[in-house]
């Protein structure tokens, strides 16, 4: 049997230095907000081959709405017959998104110097920045809702194990949440609504994780009355050891398989989605093994001492 | 139960079998239609398309003005010939959100001019009839005789006229528009008056006398519906009402088919690699393992087509975890399985006992998902609304397919002679 409790000192201290790397990060490199949080507008237009210069395009796109862009040229590959697409993205700040009308222009500008046909693909995001606020906000509302029915309802189901089990719960949530944003910063991803998407995901596949553990303990609290809290805590995780590795295997088996497809046909949408996810079902697999039950044993033993102490 | 070795297994296959098929092809029965993933509706982020939130140009709007905008943008919609929509207001947040998905074989169609166009706003005209101006469909043309505008319009209203028990919508003219319609309708008696917004034909009432007074009546065969909504949009007509987007995101359909194609490849050989993985490791359980969670991914396409829910990006997301939770389930069951086998249990035992502690976990671990997914379902909006849609049904359909489905097949086999031997349970 593996001491998960007797080594939990140096698990939480590379939990906390992932932590801290991700304030440096955030401090150094501050938050990349995607323009669905930010605001601003995103044009990418797909062009008749590669041979197009970023530069002329900001030109021709300040001429037609006086605003300036960024240009950059891309590229993906059609996945139907394996033909390289070439697009041309355009990005414009949130204090200068585009307006209807503006839009229109800049696009019908960009056709006619770069003989774009009337059936080239056109992509084009566009947001406000008092709705990117909203939308940040009312995800993290609901996200918060959340986790507060969940602590109630882990409090209700395990309560041979009280309210400290789901505080230390929601901890290796928050544990996830940030080592995937820590990854966020220190890579410098913007924040989108796929990192959102992400993380929910994440959070359910951890919150499960740790509720089979506990349930183990839940059960052992019976089988084992005479052991430790450290005792019934490790022994469980033992015994749902050969669970946590196979659902880790499989799932990560999954999201790899779908990041290698993304990858090689270069679909930005697919490619952010995943990422994260990989480094999300890692660090929820470790929050669920090395945090949450091991955390809750050392709040147990802090709250025996405070006993001890006080009848002394 | 010796009567019955293997029936379970065989029905519980055969049924998830024929649950497949119907996913991949669909079916029609006697005229009785059932569509596969055919019919599954996918979101603008996939399938390309243009998503756009309007904003009036004024503060506060209040809900009906929110409906009466919507009503406009769905007839000037169907002017351009674009049925397959979506339209909300949030009257909330006073907006309204249209969703337009790419046409099959569309190459014409404009996202960025066609947001644009719905945004301005409309002009309501009753114009004077030409009756040779006609278009093949022998709607009337507008001539540009304008007897009236939407400005002129104080109010209009449904109401049941008393003689002949049809509706009629009833206009509540200005003085000045008073003066101007009883001039018109002096001149056209017996004729007919067509009232248009912007270019668009809505109905052409025939004058039966000169109406004075400022208040005018519209007869016509109109259901209280249809009433109803040419009321409003003769009211919103003199409407200020114009509508600016202020987020807009369309996909080109080559590059959101792309997507849309990728991931289905993606999909397919991820689930393959889980059925082998399942299957290697748990043997004989992890093969029925296999067989369930195709019930759950073959069940949740079946429900998203009939349910008509849009699938996005976030939605597929939804989707992943939820067989995530399925594969989840078998492994806790199988270990279980497995652990009971080498404490020396005999095969039967095993599986119950197996079958029956794994439960809690799942249990507890399924509902602590679905809270969260209500919750998200509640607060959130769009993209975390539609993960949220479909993490509750692959959930659900995950406990049913993990637990029943697996559990009727490992007992059925457990019955017959071949399966008696623990190698097969991993053992």
């Amino acid at each position: 049997m593996f001491d998960f409790i007797g080594k939990r000192k140096w698990f939480f201290i590379l939990s906390i230095l992932i932590m801290f790397a991700g304030i440096a990060g955030l401090l150094i490199n501050g938050i990349q907000l995607d323009i669905q949080f930010e605001g601003g507008t995103l044009m990418q237009i797909e062009m008749n081959d590669g041979d197009f210069e970023t530069s002329r395009a900001e030109e021709v796109f300040y001429e037609a709405v006086n605003k300036t862009a960024t240009a950059q040229k891309l590229q993906t590959i059609n996945a139907e017959d394996n033909q390289t697409i070439y697009l041309l993205q355009l990005r414009i700040a949130s204090s200068e998104t585009l307006t209807d009308e503006e839009r229109t222009e800049a696009v019908d500008a960009l056709r006619k110097e770069f003989n774009i046909g009337f059936d080239a693909g056109i992509e084009m995001q566009s947001v406000e920045p008092f709705i990117g606020r909203e939308l940040r906000n009312k995800g993290a509302i609901a996200a918060l809702y959340a986790s507060l029915l969940i602590i109630l309802y882990i409090w209700w189901r395990f309560r041979v194990m009280n309210l400290s089990a789901a505080i230390t719960a929601v901890i290796s949530l928050f544990h996830d949440l940030m080592v995937m944003f820590t990854f966020y910063v220190i890579f410098k991803f913007p924040l989108n609504e796929s990192f959102i998407a992400a993380i929910l995901t994440i959070l359910g596949y951890s919150i499960n994780g740790t509720i089979v553990i506990y349930d183990r303990i839940r059960e052992n609290s019976k089988l084992l009355r005479k052991a430790s809290t450290a005792e019934l805590v490790n022994t469980s995780i033992n015994q749902t050891m050969g669970r946590t590795v196979n659902t880790a295997v499989t799932t990560l088996l999954c999201v790899l398989a779908v990041y290698i497809f993304a990858y090689y046909y270069n679909i930005q949408s697919i490619k952010e989605f995943i990422l994260p996810l990989i480094i999300g079902i890692i660090s929820g697999v470790y929050s669920s093994v090395f945090i949450s039950g091991p955390l809750w044993v050392l709040w147990k033993e802090r709250q025996q001492h405070k006993v001890v102490e006080k009848r002394a | 139960m010796r009567s019955n070795k293997g029936l379970g297994f065989i029905v519980t296959v055969i049924v998830i079998l024929f649950l497949s098929y119907l996913a991949v092809n669909g079916l029609n029965l006697f005229g009785f239609e059932i569509l596969g993933v055919e019919g599954i509706r996918y979101g603008t982020d996939i399938k390309g398309g243009v998503n756009a939130v309007l904003y009036p140009d004024t503060e506060n709007p209040s809900k009906e003005e929110l409906e009466i905008a919507k009503t406009i943008i769905g007839k000037r919609l169907d002017a351009k010939q674009i049925y397959d929509r979506e339209l909300t207001t949030e009257p909330q947040n006073g907006r309204i959100i249209v969703s337009i998905p790419w046409g099959k074989g569309e190459t014409d169609f404009n996202p960025q001019a066609t947001i644009d166009d719905i945004g301005k706003t409309a002009l309501l005209t009753f114009q004077e009839v030409d009756e040779t101006k006609v278009d093949e469909r022998g709607v009337f043309l507008p001539t540009g005789r304008i007897v009236i505008q939407g400005t002129d319009v104080e109010d209009t209203g449904v109401v049941k006229d008393p003689e002949t028990g049809r509706m009629v919508v009833a206009l509540d003219l200005s003085e000045e528009g008073a003066i101007k319609f009883e001039e018109g309708t002096g001149r056209l008696v017996n004729q007919r008056i067509a009232i248009f917004m912007d270019d668009q034909f809505i109905s052409a009432p025939t004058v039966s006398q000169k109406i004075t007074g400022g208040s005018a009546v519209i007869q016509g065969y109109f259901t209280p519906q249809e009433a109803g909504d040419l009321a409003s949009i003769i009211k919103s007509g003199a409407l200020p009402f114009s509508l600016e987007a202020k987020q807009v995101n369309s996909i080109s359909p080559s590059l959101g088919e792309n997507a849309l194609s990728v991931i289905v490849t993606a999909g397919i050989v991820s689930l393959i690699l889980v059925f082998l993985y399942m299957s290697l490791y748990y043997r004989l359980p992890g093969l029925i393992a296999s067989i369930a969670l195709l019930g759950l991914v073959a069940g949740q396409l079946l429900l998203i087509s009939w349910f008509g829910i849009t699938l996005t990006l976030p939605g597929i997301a939804g989707i992943i975890l939820s067989i995530g939770t399925g594969v989840d389930a078998n492994v806790i069951i199988n270990e279980r399985i497995l652990e009971e086998l080498r404490s020396g249990k005999t095969l039967g035992a095993a599986v119950d006992r197996g079958f029956k502690r794994a439960l809690t976990a799942i249990l507890d671990g399924n509902l602590t998902t679905l809270i969260a997914a209500a919750i998200l379902y509640m607060f959130g909006t769009g993209p975390i609304k539609g993960f949220a849609v479909t993490l509750f049904l692959g959930v659900t359909l995950s406990f049913l397919t993990a637990v029943a489905a697996s559990r009727t097949m490992t007992k059925s086999v457990g019955n017959m002679q071949i399966a008696k031997n623990k190698w097969l349970y991993g053992a």
